[in-house]
């Protein structure tokens, strides 16, 4: 599904990932963890086109398309989607709006007319309902006060309404109460198919509990380092990252 | 300054006037307000002429002559082209226990020029008067130019007031979150305004006015 190979990229000239490669196959789970800094949200920013990073080496091919060729958009409407490390404030523009609009452009993408209004206050109650979202919620502004859970929370019923083939969970575990995890990780796995897959990024553990990955994989100082089963998680909640200064 | 008629238009006790000024290349209007009335009034500049060069000098005054007044004003410019908008405002608290708001907003483009200018001034036996006054513009182009000039002369001291000023550029983290959900940078930029917008327009009270002035909006985005 997804091919990394040898990327290199920078922000504001500085250089951020330095050869980074990773295959990622249908139906798998992909953890990534790493020190702070190491260039897990740059990556997320990468694969999703922000304009702030430059690729200066490598490529990356999606569902047998150059993925760096795209705009963010055609990105997210081929199936990338993020669940944002810092989730964006939105004034004025209300959950529910953004979705139609959100919904309709990738179903238009897909050569599919647009819901019905019916239709898709059918397929948000439902979506509501799989990651126990809040009706309150997704009647106000986007993100605007939430909470620090409410704000994750409101990234994942977002995934649950736009369904993407790759999925890459930047620490959305982080500010999420213990029941919310639960229930949030609970939903990332019913909306797992034999024909998506999914990138998490997390320092804990924990998460990992619930959404078990296939691999495990350490990304220090722009590259992967190490790749482990779901057992080198366990490993690094008990020694830490003091391997790689050896 | 223009030569147009200066309207003179006195609330009287207790009246609840509404006013729309949908551009009008040059409104003049002096307002009194008697012993509880309230004056709601907007200015809008909008429109989506091929010419995109028109001028709109708008100068409103509004005097509250008598206690337990409300005078609340909104305005909006959506500017391209070579158009340009100047707005100002007097608002007098010239007797104490009154209300004023002021909200007014700007979105420019190309080589497009607005300017409000608020001046609000409350005498010194005007206690008890809550003033505010708040303009947002946002600037599309490099070109683009709004000019702010708040002007607060409060000689009470048993008063809230406060004025609020900024000019910025689309929020660009907003657009790429939209656009990571696959909305276009367009539309997205769209929505966003819409949004900017709507604290104005959703405080007329004719609905088909504010549908329509949203329609507008859009074909001129
Ligand atoms: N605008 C910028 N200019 C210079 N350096 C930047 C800029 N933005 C990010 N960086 C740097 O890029 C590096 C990688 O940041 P990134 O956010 O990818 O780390 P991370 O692995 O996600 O860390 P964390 O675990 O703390 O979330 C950091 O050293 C950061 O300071
Ligand atoms: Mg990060």
């Amino acid at each position: 599904m997804l091919e990394i190979k040898n990327l290199h990229a920078s922000i504001a000239g500085k250089e951020i990932l330095k050869g980074l490669n990773l295959t990622i196959h249908e139906g798998e789970v992909h953890a990534i963890m790493g020190p702070n800094g190491a260039g897990k949200s740059t990556l997320s920013n990468v694969l999703t086109g922000h304009p702030a990073y430059t690729v200066t080496e490598g490529e990356v091919i999606f569902r047998g398309k150059n993925l760096l060729d795209m705009v963010p958009e055609v990105r997210a409407r081929e199936g990338i989607f993020l669940s944002f490390q810092y989730p964006v404030e939105i004034p004025g523009v209300s959950v529910v709006n953004f979705m139609r609009t959100a919904v309709n452009e990738k179903r238009q993408h897909e050569g599919k007319q647009p819901l019905k209004a019916a239709e898709f206050l059918k397929l948000m109650r439902e979506k509501k309902a799989l990651v126990g979202m809040d009706n309150k919620l997704t009647n106000r502004s986007v993100n605007e006060g939430f909470s620090g859970g409410e704000k994750k929370r409101n990234e994942i019923f977002q995934m649950a309404m736009l369904e993407p083939c790759l999925s890459i969970l930047d620490e959305t575990d982080s500010g999420l109460d213990i029941d919310a995890l639960r229930i949030v990780a609970e939903g990332v796995n019913k909306l797992k198919t034999p024909h998506t897959a999914s990138i998490v990024i997390t320092h804990y553990q924990r998460l990992l509990d619930y959404i078990v990955p296939d691999f495990v994989h350490v990304l220090a100082d722009g590259k992967i380092v190490r790749t482990g089963s779901k057992d080198l998680a366990l490993e690094l909640e008990a020694n830490g990252y003091a391997f790689l200064n050896n | 300054m223009s030569k147009a008629i200066i309207q003179h238009i006195t609330l009287s006790a207790g009246e609840t006037r509404e006013v729309v000024i949908l551009n009008q290349p040059n409104a003049q209007y002096h307002f009194i307000q008697e012993e509880g009335s309230t004056l709601r009034l907007h200015i809008l500049c909008l429109t989506d002429s091929q010419t995109a060069d028109e001028q709109w000098q708008s100068s409103i005054t509004v005097e509250q002559n008598a206690t337990n007044c409300r005078t609340l004003l909104y305005g909006m410019g959506l500017l391209h082209g070579t158009q340009q908008a100047h707005i100002r405002t007097a608002v007098l608290h010239n007797v104490g226990d009154g209300y004023s708001s002021q909200l007014f907003k700007f979105v420019l483009d190309d080589q497009a020029k607005g300017a409000f200018r608020g001046e609000l001034k409350i005498l010194p036996n005007a206690q008890q008067v809550e003033a505010y006054q708040t303009n947002r513009n946002i600037l599309l182009s490099r070109q683009a130019e709004m000019l702010t000039e708040p002007q607060l002369e409060i000689y009470a001291d048993d008063v809230k007031a406060s004025h609020g000023a900024t000019t910025g550029q689309l929020d660009e983290s907003a657009i790429f979150y939209m656009q990571q959900r696959g909305i276009d940078r367009d539309t997205a930029a769209k929505l966003l305004l819409c949004a900017f917008f709507d604290e104005v327009l959703n405080t007329l009270s004719d609905t088909e006015l504010q549908e329509k002035l949203v329609e507008k909006i859009n074909t001129i985005l």
